[in-house]
């Protein structure tokens, strides 16, 4: 067990790593430095004046120098200045991580809800017809664009029959409803890969002496159909992670919140490479903790995984 | 007020009550869809006692576009900042749009030399920045310092329209005088935009991110920081002891309003249902369609008219090769039909451009006849500089085609489509537009490129239309033309004002006509979206003046 923690921990820094590193070169790409892209959104600035700013914050030295001096100083916890928003990377990220963070988690286990409503009720329910429209709610809930429903919520709610503000007001309805409409995005691929996959359980010759023994449908359900479902699905919320963040996005914009979502749209529009650099470290972060901490659940929904030696199994199943 | 509401919401209601839950979603697209031009009642009482005064009190909720975090003073040339630090910072100078003159602010008086080299100031006694410290002519002295010399240890870059200026000296205790290194005929003016605000001293010591921060951000105005909600709202608070607005104002003592609260509305849909709901008083950015809609429902559609800014156009970067021909750039700027951009994608609140400058602009003159619709002639022109038309009905010359890319930010809500419509029109004349207006992502780097052929904006041309057309890399053109900054050097050297005019036509005719780096569209205007209820004017750089502001029946 050790050895598998210490494994999956050491190639969760290497990700980190080498997506900060990615990231560096990449911004290298780009035609212009983050210096005169700051200045030009002003009127013209005098050559002089982008030299001194390049100089300032280290945008003048030699690449392998720009790449370890800002990678020590993450260890520093420096984590370069934002010129577009004026105030330390770390700052701007850290005024409005937790209106994100409240928002996602809330999304994410909103979504889990949903989820299991929809396949424990379309694996229950008898009422053919009422069984294949609940079937079909997480292709639906998949095709819904999220902007549009938080578009279309808040043109009703708030401005056709006035239950709710425009703003994050503090309101419960002014945090319900976007993690709502987060959470049904969120919500639709773990529902399809849970079905799909307590469909294949089902199919098992387990489940027929279950049924021969006498036990209850939904007896079977909860105790033996949805811990063997459950690891493609654990998965899957891994990777909403991603869809998490790109769904705030959206979100906060449309119901005007803050967070990183919004801090992301301003970063990549204004070219703030630092801020966007350390958006995706903090990124890469939260997808790399995440999917380690599903690594690390694994082992206790199927504990063939820490003997078999092919760690990777059930991720392939579930890819 | 007969309005559609109910009916169409007690048909929805009804299908909702019935229908099963995979129908939500076209209910709800039909509530929404009926419901664009409906309104929520209330706030019918405010029209009422339009007939009294100004009413005392009362929270003023202004809704902007996007959210900012950099509120350095100097940088203050986005709508975003300047609208909001407009109530915050007094200037020395007041552009009085009725009169179109230069009246006194925190300076009481001002003078030039005949040479326009040196500026005299005095200073209104008694003015004082919220922290208390005094507004005399040592804080302006540092104030003029950091405008014309930047701040080093803060990284704060010069103002642009203080490019001239060399020194400053205190004269006794309430006068300060300017010294240029070049003539200015527009540095009065400058003094008046809200980027050479006057901040105090201790603002100035901050580094770059205490300067950024707006609770840092010290001044005299008539409103003053009192708290902030990241990304989502700021606080202000009247100052009670004001009483130093400008010389024309009508309201000469503190603002009515006792708070200002500013939030941000960055989906354009909904800034028109704001309004209606009363849930802001005031919001900037309406769409042309939404106006009717305001209209209709009891709101007001306020469009503020940029006087202090150039029209809205395309500048032209001759870089790229296929504009270099002057002959080409004006078959394009008579190929453009501004009658029918006005017709289709605007609203009664634009105005046509018939210059680079506003209508409402001090030197602004009519070039409506130089820029009438005339295809015919845009093709002879482009048929002269010898762009012939390709089989594919693009010219071409020298196996290049005559495709031509624009930039513009998506600040501007009816920017896409306007030139979405020139694109259809210049290919009547054999030009392709590459249309990547609106798209930021691409105009961080195309606003510095000077291979994309144009750049749709508008700038503040409180220094003039050197500043915005002149320098080596000015965002306009990216290109310092000669003959333009001798031109511009000699207008800012004027020593008269009929000299000057004189130059500043000049200047519009060789912009607009002879050297046609300046296709103009449409004079600048903000159109506001306010409540019932509000009552509010606008300065000549768009920003509403929140000091004047009050609320009927609050």
């Amino acid at each position: 067990m050790a050895a598998y923690i210490a494994r999956r921990i050491g190639q969760a820094l290497l990700v980190i790593w080498l997506a900060y590193t990615l990231v560096f070169l990449a911004v290298q790409l780009l035609p212009n430095d983050p210096v005169t892209i700051f200045l030009s959104a002003d009127a013209a600035a005098s050559p002089e004046t982008i030299a001194a700013m390049k100089a300032q914050y280290g945008y003048d030295q030699p690449l392998l120098v720009q790449y370890f001096s800002q990678l020590t100083g993450l260890f520093r916890g420096d984590f370069g200045y934002s010129l577009a928003s004026g105030q330390p990377v770390a700052d701007r990220i850290g005024a409005v991580v937790g209106s994100t963070l409240i928002l996602a988690s809330s999304a994410f286990v909103t979504a889990v809800v949903f989820a299991l409503i929809v396949v424990a009720s379309a694996t229950l329910i008898r009422i053919t017809w009422l069984k294949r429209l609940i079937i079909n709610l997480p292709p639906l809930f998949a095709a819904v664009p999220v902007f549009w429903l938080g578009l279309v919520l808040l043109q009703v709610l708030s401005i056709q029959l006035g239950v709710m503000s425009l703003f994050p007001d503090g309101s419960f309805a002014s945090v319900a409803v976007p993690v709502f409409v987060l959470a049904i995005h969120v919500s639709a691929p773990i529902a399809q890969v849970l079905l799909k996959s307590t469909e294949t359980v089902y199919a098992q010759p387990f489940i027929d002496v279950l049924r021969a023994k006498g036990a209850s449908p939904s007896w079977i359900f909860f105790r033996h159909g949805l811990k063997n479902a459950a690891a493609p699905a654990m998965t899957i919320s891994g990777i909403t992670v991603g869809t998490l963040l790109a769904g705030s996005v959206i979100t906060e914009t449309v119901f005007a919140r803050a967070g990183l979502g919004q801090v992301v749209l301003q970063s990549v529009t204004a070219q703030d490479v630092a801020l966007v650099q350390g958006l995706v470290l903090l990124t890469a972060t939260a997808f790399v903790v995440v999917n380690l901490v599903v690594d690390l659940i694994y082992p206790l929904l199927d504990p063939r995984i820490l003997k078999s030696g092919t760690h990777g199994a059930p991720r392939a199943l579930a890819a | 007020m007969g309005n559609p509401t109910p009916p169409a919401n007690r048909r929805s209601q009804a299908r909702l009550g019935i229908k099963f839950l995979t129908i939500l979603g076209v209910a709800t697209l039909a509530l929404s869809a009926c419901g664009s031009g409906a309104h929520a009642p209330g706030n019918a009482a405010a029209a009422g006692s339009e007939s009294s005064g100004p009413v005392q009190g009362g929270t003023f909720v202004y809704a902007e576009v996007t959210p900012i975090n950099n509120w350095q003073t100097q940088a203050a040339r986005f709508y975003e900042k300047s609208n909001v630090l407009n109530s915050v910072l007094d200037r020395l100078t007041y552009f009085d749009a009725k009169s179109g003159k230069i009246v006194g602010w925190i300076a009481s008086d001002f003078k030039a030399n005949e040479k326009q080299t040196e500026f005299t100031f005095t200073i209104r006694d008694g003015v004082t920045f919220s922290d208390g410290t005094p507004l005399d002519a040592a804080a302006v002295k540092e104030n003029f310092d950091a405008l014309g010399l930047g701040i080093k240890n803060a990284q704060v870059a010069p103002n642009v329209d203080f490019s001239a200026y060399k020194s400053s000296e205190v004269l006794g205790k309430n006068q300060v005088k300017v010294t240029l290194k070049t003539p200015d005929a527009n540095f009065l003016r400058a003094t008046s935009s809200v980027t050479s605000g006057l901040v105090s001293p201790a603002t100035l010591k901050l580094d770059n991110a205490g300067q950024s921060a707006i609770a840092n951000i010290v001044g005299s105005g008539p409103f003053v920081f009192e708290s902030e909600k990241t990304d989502e709202e700021v606080t202000f608070a009247k100052r009670a002891e004001y009483k130093w607005a400008p010389q024309t104002a009508a309201n000469q003592g503190a603002a009515y309003l006792d708070k200002l609260v500013v939030k941000y509305l960055p989906e354009v849909a909904h800034r028109a249902g704001a309004v209606q709901t009363g849930q802001v008083d005031l919001v900037r950015g309406l769409q042309p369609i939404d106006e009717q809609a305001v209209a209709a429902g009891g709101g007001q559609v306020l469009p503020a008219q940029g006087v202090d800014l150039t029209t809205n156009m395309a500048a032209v970067r001759i870089a790229s090769g296929k504009l270099a021909d002057a002959k080409v750039r004006q078959a394009l700027q008579v190929g453009i039909d501004r009658q029918s951009i006005k017709d289709t994608v605007l609203s009664d609140s634009y105005v046509i451009a018939d210059s680079v400058l506003n209508h409402a602009a001090p030197g602004f003159i009519d070039l409506s006849a130089d820029l009438a619709y005339n295809p015919e002639k845009a093709k002879a022109l482009l048929d002269e500089a010898g762009w012939k038309v390709g089989a594919d009905g693009i010219r071409e010359k020298d196996g290049q085609k005559l495709e031509l890319t624009i930039t513009s930010s998506n600040n501007s809500v009816v920017i896409k489509p306007a030139f979405e419509l020139i694109e259809q029109q210049w290919r009547e004349i054999g030009v392709k537009l590459i249309n990547r207006a609106a798209d930021n992502t691409f105009l961080t780097t195309a606003m510095i490129d000077p291979n994309i052929e144009f750049f749709g904006t508008r700038q503040f041309a409180y220094g003039g239309l050197g500043p915005v057309f002149g320098p080596e890399n000015n965002t306009q053109t990216l290109n310092a033309d000669p003959e333009l900054n001798a031109l511009f050097a000699k207008e800012r050297a004027a020593t008269t004002d009929a000299a000057h005019k004189e130059l500043v036509a000049e200047e519009q005719r060789q912009l607009v006509t002879e050297k046609a780096l300046s296709l103009v569209l449409w004079d600048e205007v903000q159109v506001y979206g306010g409540s019932s209820a509000a009552h509010v004017e606008f300065t000549s750089g768009t920003a509403p003046i929140f000091q004047g502001a009050w609320k009927s029946g609050k």
